[in-house]
Parts: structure tokens; sequence; C-alpha cells
């Protein structure tokens, strides 16, 4: 096997872990990776070797990501009884006022500095339930638009909105409790 | 219907929209609005900030790998 080989091949584990959290499910996450480090292979004139191996392997499997979600969207926008959950009315009293004040978070430059922080944030991603997840992180790690995002999966902007506010809303509950508590 | 100040449920769904959309002018007033008055709804406004950020320099650390960055 090449360098280039052996490297591409190396880094199939952190794809791997990205390809997961985003998809939320194991043999569309194989087969995302597979096909990256195949396109990998099959063209390593393509790196221009400016950025790491890593980067442009991740963007590749961005790609990867974005038709395998095109390929499943009917499955992959399918709602768990956990992403049907909206935590509003526990955060909420029936005259629209909070039960419980919102806590302070403190300087987010001092929070961000620690890399524990982004353990914590990982680990709350991963926890959101499979659909308000997947929703997530093609907004936050693919960085789609929302009409991009409704486009692909084939659902209805207005439930885009339902299932980002939810996981925003748990994520934020999750920091909460896990870090800021 | 939101009221012109709106209550902190209705104002939270607008701020957490916020993050995905632009918000029209009379929102985005509501939403000032009711700043002024509430003492929690601008905390919750500075925590979504700070996930925004959070999750923006997760993405800097190459696409979600905090962890070995």
């Amino acid at each position: 096997m090449s360098d280039f080989a052996q490297q591409v091949q190396a880094l199939r584990t952190p794809l791997l872990r990205f390809a997961r959290a985003q998809l939320r499910n194991e043999a569309w996450a194989e087969d995302a990776v597979s096909e990256t480090l195949l396109a990998a292979l099959e063209k390593p004139q393509a790196f221009g070797g400016q950025s790491q191996l890593k980067t442009w392997l991740v963007g590749i499997l961005k790609h990867k990501v974005i038709d395998q979600l095109r390929r499943h969207a009917r499955e992959a926008t399918v709602l768990t009884p956990d992403d049907e959950a909206d935590l509003d009315d526990a955060l909420f009293a029936a005259d629209g006022h909070w039960r419980e004040r919102p806590q302070l978070w403190g300087h987010p430059e001092q929070q961000l500095r620690q890399r524990q922080f982004f353990e914590v944030l990982e680990a709350c991603v991963q926890h959101l339930p499979p659909t308000q997840g997947r929703v997530f992180m093609m907004r936050e790690w693919l960085e789609l638009a929302t009409d991009e995002i409704c486009k692909e999966l084939a659902i209805t902007p207005t439930n885009l909105w339902v299932l980002l506010h939810r996981a925003r809303l748990r994520l934020r509950e999750c920091l909460q409790e896990r870090w800021f508590g | 219907m939101i009221r012109l100040r709106g209550t902190c449920r209705e104002v939270t769904r607008l701020v957490l929209e916020g993050e995905d959309r632009a918000l029209t002018s009379g929102e985005r007033w509501v939403v000032r609005l009711h700043m002024v008055i509430c003492m929690a709804c601008p905390r919750f406004e500075r925590q979504v900030r700070l996930m925004r950020e959070a999750m923006g320099r997760w993405r800097a650390y190459g696409g979600g790998d905090a962890s070995e960055g």
C-alpha cells in the first residue's frame, strides 16, 4: 500500500466518528466513510497538500453524508417518542413565564477555553434524540441553510423549526446539567 | 397571537428561531421590548449566544473532533 493510502486508511476511525454523530445509523455511517475513502484513493492528485489530509477528507465526507441523508430521507426523519417530546411545558408555567429563571453561564471566553467543555458539548449533541440530532448537525456541522435541509429530507419548514427548537432546548438542558450545574 | 412584548415562552421561541432564520422587524421589536422588562430572558439569550460560539469553535476543531483538538 502506498504511503498516501496508509495515511488515508489511518483516518478511518475519526471519520467514522463524525459520520456516526451526524447520521446516527451505523450502516449509513459505514457507507459514507467507505465512499469517502474510495473517492480519496481514486483521486489522490486532488489532495493539494495545502490543508491537512484530515480536513480534506472531512470535506469529502460531508458530501457523502448528505448523499446518505438524501438516500435515506424517509427513515432519517422518523420521529421516536423522544424526538416528539417538548421541553416547553417543563420550562414554562401556564402564563408563559419561566418556572425557573435561566442561570448565568459565565463568560464565553472562559468556558470555551476549556477542552473538557467540548467533550461535554459533544456528548450532549450525541444524546439528542436521533432525528433532532440529525437536523441539528445538518444545521451546525454541515452548515446547511434551513431550506436546503427541508429539501434534502423532504420535510416542511414547520417540522424543521419544531425539531431545531426542541434540539436547542435539550442541548441547553444538557449543558446546564453536565457543565454549568 | 404574540402581544406587543410577548411572554417568555414566545420570546424564547423567537430567540431560538433567530438562530435559523432572519426574524421579521416586528418579531425583533417584540424581542427587544421584552428584553428590557424581563430578568430571565436576557440570560437565556446569552446562553443561546454561548452555544452558538461553542458550535462555531467545535466546527473549527475539525468537524466535531474536539477531544483530539
